[in-house]
């Protein structure tokens, strides 16, 4: 069960946009006095065995919050809470809770897969008998030990996708974040990811799911957190979400949310 | 932390670009390089030196003696000349030198005033220099014989015609010891490579494990580790300062290395000279490489996790290496000492602490001095860049 409270973020102006910034009138309801409020006051939860789809425009805020969520930013204000333990307070037991993927995070490409996810392990501090049942485990699942002895850089991106999976589950996370997984990815690659998404939903992990593609909101999201300009336009059940048009459909209710403000952004 | 610094050290050791710019090239290319290009110019300066020169002279025998000279040289070949133009003789080498003795010359001990003549030559390169030696040699020669020749028609006895010659002569007693004169122009010489391979050992795991990682998208990934962003630094220059020491030390075996396999057979100058170095020197000249070599994993390590990408780390390096020689050309200025206040300036300290040890004149109170100094300016850098390394604005700049 992963908490998020008020959650904001700022981030200070460099001297030379703020130079910039100083004699122009602000558009953007996020530019403030010399800071920039990324994120402001988000707010969501995500229970377990849940998914949580969390969308917005690109420039929204979304990788941002899910920075915060994996520690690896240190939020302005507000609290995320981890089966009730602040991550913010106590980073270390949150990192070990967290597992986090996006398109953008890779492996270390003179590793072989098995080195990758090995390495991982240990940081976590996995036992050799823990890691090899989970090893085990994984691979099995996500069809891997065809490849388990290659290298990272002779990967196809598909199976450098599914390296990448094992690698954020090694150390068997309650909390799954997912940051647009699937972006750059071809369809077959992207099946798998949706694939062990949903293969999760039956565990007792919480998965938060960053995306563009409402099509994979539908298949696997109970809830949805639409974020635009830093702020929550929308927090509930996707059904609710998909209704709050005529047509139904989750495209509209995107647009419907952000559409205006999109374009101000642009 | 170990854990990071082994993971590190064995993606460092499988990659082909570090290998081959912190191993191959200056332990097996530059030193081919270095003693092949040495071997041919050696070899270049003998040929000249026992090549056949062809000689020609113009009234040659009015300065009796002199041709015999020539022809009495096992590689001088006296010749006729085809024609009177003098430059074509020589640039179609018909013949390499002429000594013209113009009309009504006399022999100097018989005119008994300085006599002039020509030398025709084609000098152009360093080995035409080398030619050209060797005829004035035989000139030089024959001039000593004309000398004392002059000073029997003056009365005078060879030590008269030697004071004539040089009223004072200067015999050297120099207290320099051997491996201080060359250690004079080695020292700086060992002390600029010394620290080249420090630098350039440091540069490409720099770029790897800074913003190699950002690019590559690994350092977002290691940041969500339960490790401490002051670990993963900690192991990042661990490794950097690990492959910058191992080049230097790798750079110099080989060096020895190749020394003997060049010189098999032959004279080690080179280690000649090394040998007079006690243990103790070259014991201190490593140790000097340690905080020198943590400055630069510092500063670089720092330029590469703050550069966006790959293109701008490299942009920044080029400086840093240039800010990096600046105090070793400033240590080898003429009249830089190693004293209090010079112990105190980065670099400079080190690269005129080598020179003396090099040259066995150094002060040891000032060895202490200088790495109290420098340990706590690479214990400053190396703090700066853990306190870098957990900046936000640093590690997802964009």
């Amino acid at each position: 069960m992963i908490e998020i409270k008020g959650l904001s973020k700022s981030f200070a102006y460099d001297k030379k946009e703020a130079k910039k910034k100083k004699n122009k009138t602000a558009t953007d309801p996020r530019e403030g006095e010399g800071v920039f409020h990324a994120v402001r006051d988000v707010s969501f939860q995500c229970g377990k065995g849940k998914v949580l789809g969390l969308l917005g425009p690109n420039g929204a805020g979304k990788t941002t919050t899910l920075r915060m969520l994996s520690t690896a930013l240190e939020p302005t204000a507000g609290e995320i809470l981890i089966n009730g333990h602040d991550v913010t307070k106590e980073p270390r037991y949150a990192q070990k809770l967290i597992g986090f993927l996006s398109g953008k995070t890779g492996l270390y490409h003179r590793l072989t897969v098995r080195e990758n996810v090995e390495y991982f392990g240990r940081m976590h501090g996995l036992s050799k008998r823990l890691m090899d049942e989970r090893i085990d485990k994984i691979f099995s699942m996500l069809d891997m030990h065809t490849f388990a002895g290659k290298r990272a850089d002779d990967l196809s991106t598909g199976m450098m996708q599914r390296a990448s999976i094992a690698r954020a589950v090694i150390h068997d996370p309650k909390v799954l974040v997912f940051d647009e997984p699937t972006t750059g990815l071809d369809v077959i690659s992207a099946k798998t990811v949706l694939d062990f998404i949903e293969s999760y939903k039956e565990t007792e992990m919480s998965v938060i799911f960053s995306t563009h593609h409402l099509h994979e909101v539908e298949r696997l999201c109970d809830e949805v957190c639409l974020i635009d300009l830093g702020e929550t336009k929308f927090y509930g059940s996707t059904q609710n979400f998909a209704s709050q048009t005529p047509s139904g459909n989750l495209y509209d209710a995107f647009l419907a949310n952000v559409n205006n403000k999109e374009k101000e952004v642009v | 932390m170990w854990l990071v610094y082994k993971k590190e050290l064995l993606e460092i050791l499988r990659d082909k670009k570090t290998l081959i710019f912190s191993i191959l090239l200056p332990t097996i290319i530059f030193p081919v390089l270095f003693f092949g290009i040495g071997k041919f110019t050696q070899s270049k300066t003998q040929e000249a030196e026992i090549k056949e020169l062809k000689i020609a002279f113009i009234n040659g025998n009015t300065f009796e003696g002199l041709p015999d000279l020539f022809t009495a040289e096992k590689h001088f070949k006296k010749v006729e000349l085809e024609s009177s133009d003098y430059k074509a003789e020589i640039l179609n080498d018909k013949v390499d030198f002429i000594i013209e003795v113009p009309e009504n010359s006399e022999m100097p001990s018989q005119s008994r005033k300085q006599e002039l003549i020509n030398l025709y030559y084609k000098g152009a390169s360093k080995l035409d220099n080398i030619s050209n030696k060797r005829v004035k040699d035989i000139i030089e020669a024959y001039n000593n014989t004309e000398r004392l020749a002059l000073g029997e028609r003056f009365n005078l006895t060879t030590d008269n015609v030697k004071a004539f010659n040089k009223p004072i002569a200067v015999e050297n007693k120099n207290f320099a010891s051997e491996r201080e004169r060359i250690g004079e122009f080695a020292g700086p010489l060992i002390a600029y490579i010394l620290i080249a391979l420090a630098v350039s050992g440091a540069m490409y795991p720099a770029l790897e494990l800074g913003v190699g990682e950002k690019e590559r998208g690994t350092l977002e990934t290691l940041l969500l580790t339960p490790m401490t962003k002051g670990k993963i630094v900690l192991a990042k220059f661990g490794v950097i300062f690990t492959a910058s020491f191992f080049t230097v030390i790798v750079t110099l075996l080989s060096y020895f290395v190749w020394t003997w396999i060049f010189t098999m057979g032959g004279k080690m100058s080179g280690l000649d000279f090394l040998s007079n170095i006690s243990g103790l020197d070259l014991l201190l000249v490593a140790v000097l490489l340690v905080p020198l070599t943590s400055i630069f994993a510092s500063i670089m390590l720092s330029a590469s996790i703050y550069a966006k990408n790959m293109k701008e780390a490299q942009a920044y390096m080029s400086p840093i290496f240039m800010l990096g020689f600046m105090p070793v050309i400033v240590a080898f200025v003429p009249g830089m000492e190693l004293t209090v206040k010079t112990a105190m300036i980065p670099i400079t300290n080190v690269a005129l602490a080598m020179k003396d040890l090099v040259k066995g004149t150094v002060d040891y109170s000032m060895i202490m001095v200088l790495l109290g100094s420098t340990v706590v300016i690479a214990g400053a850098l190396l703090y700066f860049t853990t306190q870098f390394f957990k900046k936000e604005k640093v590690l997802f700049r964009s």
